[in-house]
């Protein structure tokens, strides 16, 4: 390298930093959604993460029909046709200047290409909060590993600066990456989505040898572990995944706790602002006793300890 | 139906409670049905007799009420002591101060008496000080024959009685004919003794708040714990049947500012006056009560700082869970060393308690007071704004006027920055702040009751109202801060940075409440990250704003020998007082908008969720207000679930006190629920929500109370 040549900054697509987040790893969090993932799952709650770059999410429950955007649209994508705002975004540019005309955020630009130390110093506005509960940082997404070498360095960034780190990860991405994130991830918060191959394959869109090679790697190198299994009644919610759930945790030595997710419909609200088809069949909240009902037969069947999140 | 998980308490106990809350009790209170006789009237010389020979007749005929099964006794049965006024006297009744139970329980009604004698005899009264002295005198007396009442009537119940009731009311009568005359023994005795204590007070119409109960009642459980005369379980049920006639007062009919609301604060832990934790037995029995029986009507809050142990905090972010804000939390850490550096002694700021709201006042010594202002209106005569109707309280001598002052036309245009403007607004902190520290509270009303618990008086020979206290306290509070800050930061970059628009322009259009304005205003609320977000530039306007308002304030230690610490509240005004007098304001808000609780964001402001809050809020330096605020948090319960979220919850209370917080009240509520209990109130009877340092039954509350309070839980969501 040449001297006096700053190589240039590490960064990365994010579309959210929410913080006082308590459900993804232990104590009070600031949960990083990176952008960005490389499965398709069919229940997916965060359609706006799929995708690397930006997106336009339109929320007509907003729109004041002032007509601003109209104006702003350099591709006459933003329409008022019949008192009915459309959104055609076909020719779309993604240039974000119909939501930065908007007065009510009823366009919204989402994702932005930061740097690492922005993210940080973001994250580390709830330092004291960390300190005293135990919490830190969590990488989400999306996929967290889609955006590789941002990711590796955030959470060494992180690392440097005290804090403790979680990674959410779906599996899907090469071990050599997960080896690199070993010394600088202090807990992985593992998907565990479907036990059937063939329905893996199906609700996701990859198949899951790779994941669980991954998790086997990551659980023989010592790695803290948690399970996060969401919960699709209609997709993986029955018994025999269930079950399966428990065996793998059983079957591993660092797992710290299963986290069952019982799914929720928010998802789907979220396809249409974003102009996305979403592939779900069924759609409800589970009861409550359905739930409960779950935690009970995952419960039953290992040591480890079994959250609802 | 006691709930298996917490379940300590008996059944009996349970029903008891039931029977309290239903309000049947307090619905049964009568107005006063005797009066004093004319020719006593003409016989008492001077209005501090003829108050005290009011009390001797209350204390001689007010009606007794003995409950099957309650192990204390002491009722105060008369309505117009409900309604805060002195019965069968025209004489008004004190609240918003803690008054010295602790020091009355070491010595008893006898030492006070004795204290009283030897003062006399002492001599160089002067002829007030001779009859206020007198006058307590006879309230001694009275309290002596309201006592001496109840005993004759267990008595009565013990010859009636047999078997397990015999018992029972054998042990009531046991300590009933000790205390409070002479100081307690047995932690039994120590429980009668303040509840009688404090409910004679009650009984005269005087609103005190309790105190430091665990600190007054740990060492005689400790004591009696130790020589085996008595099981932690017992003792939990004394303490819940304290609880339980704290709800003499509950109608749950009458509607208004809530029916919960009698200033009975009570504070927990902390340290002694050595500097040693308070924390003993009595404060877990206190929250396995509130726990259990899930009643509000007293408002705990808990001493805490760095180094209070997890279990504790663990304990109070439980209760928080239960919702209804019934457990608050003070910080030690910063709050010693500012009473500290305000100029009391150390001993005494170690001993701090409350007033029955959360204003900090060391017990049993102060007369304590506030003055309320609107500091948001000074702004509004800065830009020569303001709401058309006049006030209604504009003659209430306390409060500011609450009406924003003309200004001339066309002097806006004299501000040519941001600088001119400022120092215009604060001119007329300076003088709003300097009006109130003018003012001499003193008063001649009579008040020998209320001052026979107040370190001072008797020395002085002078009253509660008179001077007599070792310390008497007018506080200047300042309300509306966070909506001046988000108001000058408004101001500051549309007029001075971007120069979107003049001053003028803008003031028309606060004038006109935002007429035709909505997009104007709608992207103000949509772009600016306000107080209450950690955002740097919005909190170094609040800090701004702050550090003028307690510099202005805390060049004035004393005046008139009245203390004059700062203080930040809104106490509701925001809902009510200062609500009409306030217009739109530059923030985007509405005129008739409900904007900032006390130290808390506005609502709505705040996007960024509660650990941005704290950071905002804890950004002053907190030691330059040794008369306190309150930060008011809502939190949503889905937020808080599990073991994490009462991990997260102790994560909270210990960063605000490491960021130097005052005081902090939790709030975990659900709008939904809150709607539901607006609908169908006779569901939800004892839905119990917190309005700054109050807590209040929902049900009992006004309706614009309620909608006030939905709206404050969903636009923080
Ligand atoms: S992002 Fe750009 S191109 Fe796309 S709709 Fe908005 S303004 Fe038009
Ligand atoms: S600018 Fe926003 S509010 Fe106005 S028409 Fe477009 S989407 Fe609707």
């Amino acid at each position: 390298m040449t001297r006096g040549v700053e190589p240039p900054p590490v960064t990365g697509w994010v579309y959210d930093i929410q913080r006082f987040s308590i459900h993804d790893g232990p104590g009070i969090r600031t949960t990083v959604f990176l952008k960005g993932c490389p499965l398709r799952c069919a229940w997916c709650h965060n359609p706006e993460s799929q995708d690397c770059g930006v997106e336009i999410a339109m929320n007509p429950g907003l729109c004041i029909g002032c007509g601003r955007c109209l104006a702003a649209c350099p591709r006459q994508c933003q329409a008022m046709e019949a008192g009915r705002r459309l959104f055609r975004r076909e020719g779309c540019l993604r240039c974000g200047a119909c939501a930065a005309s908007c007065p009510v955020r009823a366009l919204e630009v989402i994702g932005k290409d930061r740097t690492v130390e922005s993210v940080l110093q973001e994250v580390l506005q709830d330092k004291p909060f960390y300190e005293t509960s135990g919490g830190g940082m969590t990488l989400s997404g999306g996929e967290p590993m889609a955006q590789f070498a941002f990711t590796l360095a955030l959470a060494r960034a992180a690392k440097e600066a005290g804090l403790h780190v979680c990674l959410e990860t779906c599996g899907f991405a090469a071990w050599e990456q997960y080896e690199q994130m070993l010394e600088v991830t202090d807990v992985f918060l593992y998907d565990y989505k479907e036990s059937d191959p063939v329905r893996h394959r199906e609700f996701t869109g990859v198949p899951p040898d790779a994941i669980l090679d991954n998790l086997r790697r990551l659980d023989e190198r010592g790695a803290a572990l948690v399970l996060r299994c969401p919960l699709v009644p209609g997709y993986n919610a029955r018994d025999g995944h269930l079950r399966a759930i428990a065996d793998l945790a059983n079957g591993l030595r660092h797992v710290q706790e299963v986290n069952l997710m019982p799914y929720h419909p928010l998802g789907e609200a979220k396809c249409d602002r974003l102009g996305k088809e979403s592939r779900l069949r069924e759609s409800r909240f589970p009861d409550e006793s359905e739930v409960s009902r779950w935690l009970e037969t995952v419960a039953a069947q290992t040591r480890v300890p079994v959250k609802r999140i | 139906m006691p709930d298996k998980k917490t379940a300590r308490l008996s059944l009996a106990t349970h029903e008891l409670a039931d029977h309290y809350l239903s309000g049947r009790i307090g619905r049964a209170i009568q107005p006063v049905a005797f009066t004093p006789a004319p020719e006593f009237l003409a016989q008492a010389p001077t209005p501090n007799r003829h108050y005290a020979e009011a009390v001797r007749l209350i204390a001689a005929q007010a009606p007794l009420r003995i409950l099957p099964g309650e192990r204390l006794v002491g009722a105060a049965t008369l309505k117009e002591a409900m309604q805060h006024r002195m019965p069968a006297t025209p004489f008004g009744s004190l609240s918003h101060s803690t008054l010295g139970f602790e020091k009355a329980m070491q010595v008893g009604y006898r030492g006070i008496r004795a204290e009283i004698e030897a003062r006399m005899r002492r001599g160089g009264l002067d002829e007030e000080g001779e009859d206020l002295l007198r006058a307590m005198r006879v309230c001694l007396e009275a309290a002596a024959v309201w006592q001496a009442r109840y005993v004759a009537a267990v008595e009565q119940l013990v010859s009636d009685s047999a078997g397990e009731d015999k018992r029972h009311y054998a042990g009531v009568l046991a300590a009933l004919r000790r205390v409070p005359e002479n100081p307690p023994e047995t932690f039994r005795e120590a429980v009668q003794a303040l509840w009688l204590l404090w409910d004679f007070q009650r009984l005269c119409g005087n609103w005190s708040g309790l105190g430091r109960i665990d600190k007054m009642l740990g060492p005689f459980l400790r004591r009696d714990l130790e020589a085996g005369l008595i099981s932690i379980d017992e003792a939990r049920e004394l303490l819940a049947h304290f609880w339980i006639k704290g709800c003499e007062w509950i109608t749950a009919q009458d509607r208004g500012s809530g029916d919960a609301q009698f200033y009975q604060n009570i504070i927990l832990a902390g340290v002694d006056e050595a500097g040693v934790p308070v924390l003993n037995e009595v404060t877990g029995l206190v929250l396995d009560v509130v726990e259990e029986l899930h009643i509000s009507d007293f408002p705990i809050a808990v001493r805490i700082a760095a180094d209070t142990p997890e279990w504790l905090l663990h304990r109070i972010a439980t209760l928080q869970r239960l919702g209804g804000g019934i457990v608050a939390v003070y910080n030690d850490d910063r709050i010693i060393p500012s009473l500290v550096r305000f100029g009391y002694p150390l001993e005494e700021a170690r001993n701090y308690a409350n007033d029955g709201c959360w204003e900090i006042l060391i017990p049993g010594k102060t007369r304590f007071g506030y003055q309320p202002f609107d500091a948001l209106l000074l702004l509004q005569e800065t830009l020569g704004v303001s709401a058309a109707e006049a006030s209604p309280r504009q003659n209430k001598a306390e409060c500011t006027e609450w009406i924003a002052r003309p200004r001339g036309a066309g002097t806006l245009e004299c501000f040519a920055d941001f600088e001119a403007l400022y120092a215009d607004f604060k001119s007329r902190l300076a003088r709003e702040v300097n009006r109130l520290l003018d003012e001499r509270p003193f008063d001649k009303a009579p008040c020998p009751l209320f001052s026979l618990l107040v370190d001072g008086c008797v020395e002085r020979g002078r009253s509660y109202l008179d001077g007599g206290p070792c310390y008497t306290v007018r506080s200047p509070h300042a309300g509306g801060l966070p909506d001046v800050a988000n108001s000058l930061l408004v101001i500051r970059r549309l007029v001075y940075e971007e120069k979107s628009l003049t001053l003028s322009r803008l003031a028309e259009v606060l004038s006109s409440d935002w007429e035709g304005q909505e997009l104007l205003r709608r992207r103000i609320q949509a772009d600016f990250d306000f107080y209450g977000n950690d955002n740097a530039e919005a909190d170094a306007l609040l800090q701004r704003v702050f550090n003028d308002f307690t510099d202005l304030v805390g060049a004035t230690r004393e005046r008139h020998g009245v203390l004059r610490p700062a203080g930040i509240s809104t106490f509701g005004r925001e809902g009510s007082g200062f609500l009409p007098h306030r217009t739109a304001t530059a923030s985007g808000r509405k005129k008739g908008a409900i904007l900032a609780p006390n130290f808390s964001p506005s609502p709505g402001t705040d996007q960024r969720g509660p650990t941005a809050v704290i950071k905002s809020h804890c950004s002053v330096d907190f030691s330059k207000l040794p008369c306190g605020t309150a930060l008011d948090l809502k939190i949503l319960p889905a937020s808080v679930r599990g073991e994490t979220g009462l991990q997260a919850l102790a994560g909270l209370m210990r960063a605000f006190v490491r960021l130097g917080g005052i005081f902090m009240q939790i709030d975990v509520v659900d709008g939904a629920l809150l709607r539901a209990a607006q609908e169908h109130p006779e569901l939800y009877p004892n839905l119990s929500v917190r309005v700054s340092g109050w807590s209040a039954r929902f049900a009992t509350l006004a309706r614009d109370w309620q909608d006030m309070v939905i709206a404050r839980t969903e636009q923080t969501l």
